[in-house]
């Protein structure tokens, strides 16, 4: 199907205004806040509603199968042009991103509330919904890669929020090191790392969209996905395959896959507002989204070019990275890098699925999957981190073993994480069982050989999911209160619910959490034939007729793994019946334990094989050959070439002297400046040339005369 | 129609008066300068508003035309330049003054007073005839008439540095001079064997096949060499760091990114339009020569803590980018090399003026190891060098973004086309090593503007309107270029596109 260029109507002016107002409110935020603080806080929060109420206007027409595109000029001399493409899986994941982040807004306003330079704080929190809205929403890689970068830039500015480096907003245990390498990173460090990693694989996605360009000739998805001739071009070249995982470099960066999923664990040094934001709704969603739009266009131009290679690597990188992170989660401390790494882990499975959709007969089977899997853990990950923000202030610790027994004390809270937690861990009716369950049912029925091991390591990880998840819950709220607490309370500090602008957010996230949950297959329909009417239009991709289908070995699997992980959480965390500790006293375990909590020595190779080197041969270099060699070599050739600077006077004189005498004047006078510059008379000489050189110019435009 | 003769010439023939009126009223000058900088700047802006090559001509006998054209290679440096030099002027403002009040801080009161305004009026005397020197070269239409203005551009410059400098003043003043003007001289030898064999200096008019085919590379090659040591590429760059890092600072701002990306554009003008087989003959090398500059340069700024060390070396792998899209074979890359010198005139220039913003508000500091936490103290500063930072990281919504992608697609465009490793792998590697310039630059960020505040630094306040004004509207229009890219696009393309492939 082509497009024609449409008008500019409302109808397609409201896809460019959900980017294009939070990123303009963003702007004004600096001079809003000129009328006051209260004035310039509800400004911003008003700005996200306002985008989220027009990408809510989106819904019915996208719902009913509606693709709106919308071009304008934009590099005429290339015939690059900008645009808005919203189709139906566009306008979901525009809500999805808008309405979270409203709620994370609203939050923000308790949370931030004793907060200093606020202003900074709700400019970047606009200018990432803007940006997140601005990949979402365009038509073509170029314009989808301004938000990109900005998404990478905000969550710099925001991680590093806390950019006085005070050494309560490190993150990470001080003085644990690995190989000598430090953990605890200050929130600037964690801001730094975050961009450059994200960086890296930016750079993966430049290398490969640029010979996509250059073979192809446009960005456009559209006509990507029309003029499939660019995918034999690049098959007849070897390319095709390493284009499309290079472009998927740019999702390992963004989303923190392995193996660029070092920054995210650090990244909790930002406020948790912020964690939410970029959990939940924005940034690491990004590279899923990306997969979203990648994955459909090389599916379609690339079949029968061997392109499943190319969804081999995005389905490996998602399975093992949601195994990796999830073994990670089941040892940190800190209740936000629970949620870091298992936010990791859970991109891990919608990369799974993005994967598996070409993989298997039908490639809205995973797509719908991943993409299911990304709409309940948005809300259930925005829940569980703004219920984690309320925690850490409420206890002024991060550390859970600081925590315990809060399930009186702040029992909305409670209730809201363990129902976000449940849908996690994938309980029965909760929004994860079925997502999950998707994934499985898709993984399953891949027909390569990777089917098996790939339903290994996502089986293997619905265990260990479980098992963290009702960690989490045990360790923070049952039991009985941590001696840190006991302290607080001796010192008159008593815990108690967090304020409604607060709990409010993350109890409508936890609620929609079991809506979900209880509607699963339906709503699962539901997102197939939107999911469905994107690829049919705009990808030229058959989708098969299809409603909800249980997969009863997957089912089986993670009711399995649910109750095999969840046990030994309830003995040791909930119950308490059993001493956690004991087991990694000694042995296997505890190698096992040391193992996982120094993240699989992953972040320490990273810093002594790319950090410091960089550093230290800058430094070597510098010092050997710039300063040893080059500068030293410098110093011969400056006097060698006076001697040839005497030449060149000659040369200089000789020619210049050919057609205009003053100039010669001119030369003497520079040289005698150049000995006589310290002696104060340069003024005098320097106004001479200068004279010289205007009686040149003038003697020249006497002689020649205007020829036009 | 004058324009461009004005807009040339004004300057010169007005910069004695300037000096005679800094000797009588000091500041006045300055804001006289400006005032003919924005003249002229409007000059040029009113014969590029059509948006057709313009040119003026005046006959030059017996060496030829004597013209000057603003075409779609020349008015993107013609603009920028004068840009920077009108945005520069109102820095020079407060800032020299501070400056020539530290170097004469020594004298007698009623000395003090005279030498501080002649000293004024020399340094924008000076100024207005480097900043001629600028745009004559990029504007010339002959050979040695470029060679005369290129010449031109570097004496005035050498005595700013002697005279208004820091630190060995005299010494890397005159290195300055021996190194660029060693290059200038291999590239006069170029341009003398160009014009002698073919008959002809008006550019337009030399042909590169009536030239004997045996010297052709020779020619093409001492014409790369000369300007690269201009554009500082590896192993010509030593001089770059000591001049850069010691002029004073509006100078920087001007030698560093305008200046030496001239060598850019006369490579395009001379390599390019007048040599093109030459050109592909030598191509590969010298993008192999431009990926060495970038990442050596990008190695050096990392191990620097003067911070006009710092961003100079940066320059240094900033015109290894320049020189590498230079190099693609690909229209898309020359180019997108064509946008960075735009692009690393906005940035850097705001980069060095905010280096001087913090020489002029923390007592001369420039050991970033002295600094941190300047973030919530300078914050108009901070924005601006964050956008400067950022364009020269190729991050949009910058114009660095814009210009770095345009480069390598070039180069991946030469590799697909080929199809031969090498043409990949540096592509690739170069593409790679931008990740070493956004590791200087947000570490320098958070060494300069995050962390703790020295207890020095305590009382550090924003600077005066006359540095933050410049600075702001320089960071306004690399985000807008940015962001609409075509202000530069629908200059370069169609031209370059017209005499190379992708």
């Amino acid at each position: 199907m082509t497009y024609e260029a449409a008008q500019l109507t409302f109808e397609t002016l409201t896809p460019w205004l959900v980017w294009f107002i939070p990123m303009l409110g963003a702007i004004l935020t600096p001079l809003i806040a000129k009328a006051g603080d209260k004035a310039r806080n509800y400004f911003a929060v008003a700005v996200s509603l306002l985008s989220a109420l027009l990408a809510a206007s989106m819904l019915p027409a996208a719902l009913g199968g509606n693709v709106i595109h919308h071009q304008v000029e934009w590099i005429p001399a290339l015939k690059i042009t900008a645009g808005v493409l919203a189709d139906p899986i566009a306008v979901l994941m525009a809500n999805i991103v808008a309405w979270i982040s409203f709620l994370i807004m609203v939050y923000s306003i308790g949370y931030m509330k004793d907060e200093t330079s606020l202003t900074r704080y709700w400019f970047f929190m606009n200018f990432f919904i803007g940006n997140m809205q601005l990949i979402v929403l365009s038509d073509n890689f170029l314009q989808l890669f301004f938000g990109w970068e900005g998404v990478g830039l905000c969550s710099y500015g925001l991680i590093g929020f806390w950019n006085r480096d005070e050494e309560k907003h490190w993150v990470g245990t001080p003085g644990h090191t690995v190989w000598g390498v430090p953990q605890a990173y200050s929130p600037t460090h964690a801001g730094m790392k975050a961009f450059i990693t994200t960086r890296i694989g930016d750079i993966s996605f430049l290398i490969g969209l640029l010979i996509l360009y250059s073979v192809a000739g446009t960005f456009d998805f559209i006509h990507l996905a029309e003029n499939k001739q660019w995918a034999s071009s690049l098959a007849a070249m070897g390319l095709l395959i390493p284009v499309g995982v290079l472009i998927f470099g740019g999702a390992i960066g963004k989303s923190a896959q392995f193996p660029l999923h070092e920054w995210l664990p650090d990244a909790m040094a930002g406020p948790t507002a912020v964690s939410a934001l970029i959990h939940a709704a924005t940034m690491v969603k990004a590279g899923v989204f990306l997969m979203a739009r990648a994955g459909p266009i090389f599916y379609s131009a690339g079949s029968g070019l061997g392109v499943t290679g190319f969804f081999e690597a995005i389905a490996w990188i998602g399975a093992f990275t949601a195994f990796l992170a999830a073994t990670q989660a089941m040892v940190a401390k800190e209740v936000k890098k629970v949620l870091a790494y298992s936010t990791v882990s859970q991109i891990g499975y919608m990369m799974l699925g993005m994967g598996v959709a070409g993989l298997v007969a039908d490639f809205a089977t995973g797509y719908v999957a991943g993409f299911f899997h990304l709409t309940s853990h948005a809300i259930f990950k925005a829940a569980m981190f703004m219920g984690a923000g309320a925690l850490i202030h409420a206890t002024e610790t991060k550390y859970m073993n600081e925590m315990g027994g809060l399930r009186k004390s702040m029992r909305i809270t409670y209730i809201s994480m363990l129902l976000a937690a449940a849908g996690l861990a994938g309980v029965p009716l909760f929004s994860g069982f079925w997502s999950k369950d998707a994934i499985l049912g898709a993984t399953l029925s891949v027909n390569t050989p990777s089917a098996v091991p790939l339903t290994i390591l996502a089986s293997a990880t619905v265990f260990i999911t479980a098992f963290y998840s009702f960690r989490m819950i045990g360790m923070i709220f049952h039991g009985e209160p941590s001696h840190h607490l006991e302290k607080l309370e001796e010192h008159g500090h008593h815990i108690h619910e967090a304020p409604r602008v607060m709990w409010l957010p993350y109890a409508i996230l936890a609620v929609a959490t079991v809506a979900i949950g209880l509607t699963g297959p339906f709503f699962e329909g539901a997102l197939h034939s939107i999911a469905g009417s994107s690829l049919e239009k705009v990808f030229e991709l058959h989708v098969e007729e299809e409603g909800f289908k249980l997969n009863f070995v997957a089912l089986g699997i993670s009711i399995a793994g649910l109750g095999v992980g969840a046990f030994p959480a309830y003995r040791y965390y909930i119950a308490r019946t059993a001493d956690p500790s004991s087991l990694v006293s000694g042995g296997f375990l505890a190698a096992l334990y040391r193992f996982l909590e120094n993240r699989w020595y992953i972040n320490a190779l990273y810093y002594k094989v790319f950090v410091y080197p960089s550093v230290t041969i800058g430094r070597g270099l510098f010092k050997v050959f710039e300063t040893g060699v080059i500068d030293r070599l410098s110093g011969a050739a400056a006097s060698s070439s006076i001697a040839v600077s005497s030449v060149g006077n000659w040369i200089d004189v000789n020619i210049i002297d050919w057609f205009a005498n003053g100039t010669a004047a001119a030369g003497t006078v520079m040289s005698r400046t150049a000995r006589r510059i310290q002696s104060g008379v340069t003024e005098q000489y320097v106004f001479i040339f200068v004279i010289g050189i205007i009686i040149v110019i003038l003697a020249v435009l006497a002689l020649g005369s205007e020829m036009n | 129609m004058t324009n461009l003769l004005q807009a040339v010439f004004l300057p010169i023939v007005l910069s004695p008066l300037i000096y005679y009126i800094g000797r009588r009223s000091g500041k006045a000058a300055g804001w006289l300068s400006f005032a003919v900088m924005v003249y002229s700047t409007l000059m040029l802006l009113i014969v590029t508003l059509p948006g057709a090559t313009y040119i003026e001509q005046y006959s030059w006998n017996p060496i030829g035309i004597f013209g000057l054209k603003a075409d779609g290679l020349s008015i993107p440096f013609a603009l920028t330049i004068y840009l920077l030099c009108t945005a520069l002027t109102i820095y020079s403002i407060p800032y020299m003054s501070h400056r020539i009040e530290e170097q004469t801080e020594h004298l007698s009161s009623e000395a003090r007073e005279q030498t501080f305004k002649s000293k004024l009026g020399l340094y924008y005397m000076l100024y207005l005839l480097y900043a001629s020197g600028m745009l004559g070269t990029v504007l010339a239409t002959n050979l040695i008439q470029f060679y005369i203005f290129f010449e031109l551009m570097l004496i005035p410059s050498f005595i700013l540095i002697a005279e208004f400098g820091y630190g060995d003043r005299g010494r890397i003043s005159f290195m300055y001079f021996l190194w660029t003007h060693v290059g200038a001289l291999i590239l006069l030898a170029g341009i003398l064997t160009i014009g002698l064999t073919t008959g002809q200096f008006n550019i337009e008019a030399i042909r590169e096949s009536s030239m004997p085919e045996g010297i052709r590379v020779w020619v093409a090659a001492a014409v790369t060499i000369g300007l690269a040591v201009k554009l500082a590429a590896f192993g010509l760059h030593i001089w770059l760091p000591y001049a850069h890092a010691e002029a004073p600072t509006p100078i920087s701002a001007l030698l560093s990114p305008a200046m030496i990306g001239i060598g850019g554009y006369a490579l395009i003008r001379i390599l390019i339009f007048i040599l093109p087989s030459s050109y592909h003959t030598i191509a590969l090398a010298v993008a192999i020569w431009g990926l060495i500059t970038m990442i050596y340069g990008g190695l050096m700024a990392f191990a620097q803590d003067d911070i006009k060390r710092l961003l100079a070396y940066s320059s240094v792998s900033q015109m290894g980018y320049i020189i590498f899209g230079i190099a693609s074979a690909a229209s898309m890359g020359v180019s997108g090399a064509v946008f960075h010198f735009v692009t690393h005139g906005t940035g850097k220039a705001i980069l060095f003026m905010t280096a001087g913003t913090i020489i002029l508000q923390a007592h001369g500091i420039r050991s970033i190891s002295k600094m941190g936490g300047l973030g919530s103290k300078l914050p108009l500063t901070t924005t601006a060098a964050m956008i400067g930072f950022l364009a020269i990281m190729g991050v949009p919504p910058t114009n660095g973004f814009q210009s770095e992608w345009m480069i390598f697609s070039g180069s991946l465009a030469t590799a697909t086309k080929i199809g031969a490793p090498i043409y990949y792998a540096i592509a690739v590697t170069a593409l790679a090593s931008t990740a070493l310039t956004a590791g200087y630059a947000l570490w320098t960020v958070k060494r300069i503007f995050f962390g703790s505040l020295p207890e020095e630094l305590k009382d550090v306040k924003e600077a005066s309107p006359t540095v933050t004004i410049p600075l702001l509207f320089l960071a306004t229009v690399t985000l807008i270029l940015g962001i609409l890219p075509s202000y530069v696009t629908d200059w370069i393309i169609p031209l370059v596109s017209s005499i190379l492939p992708g």
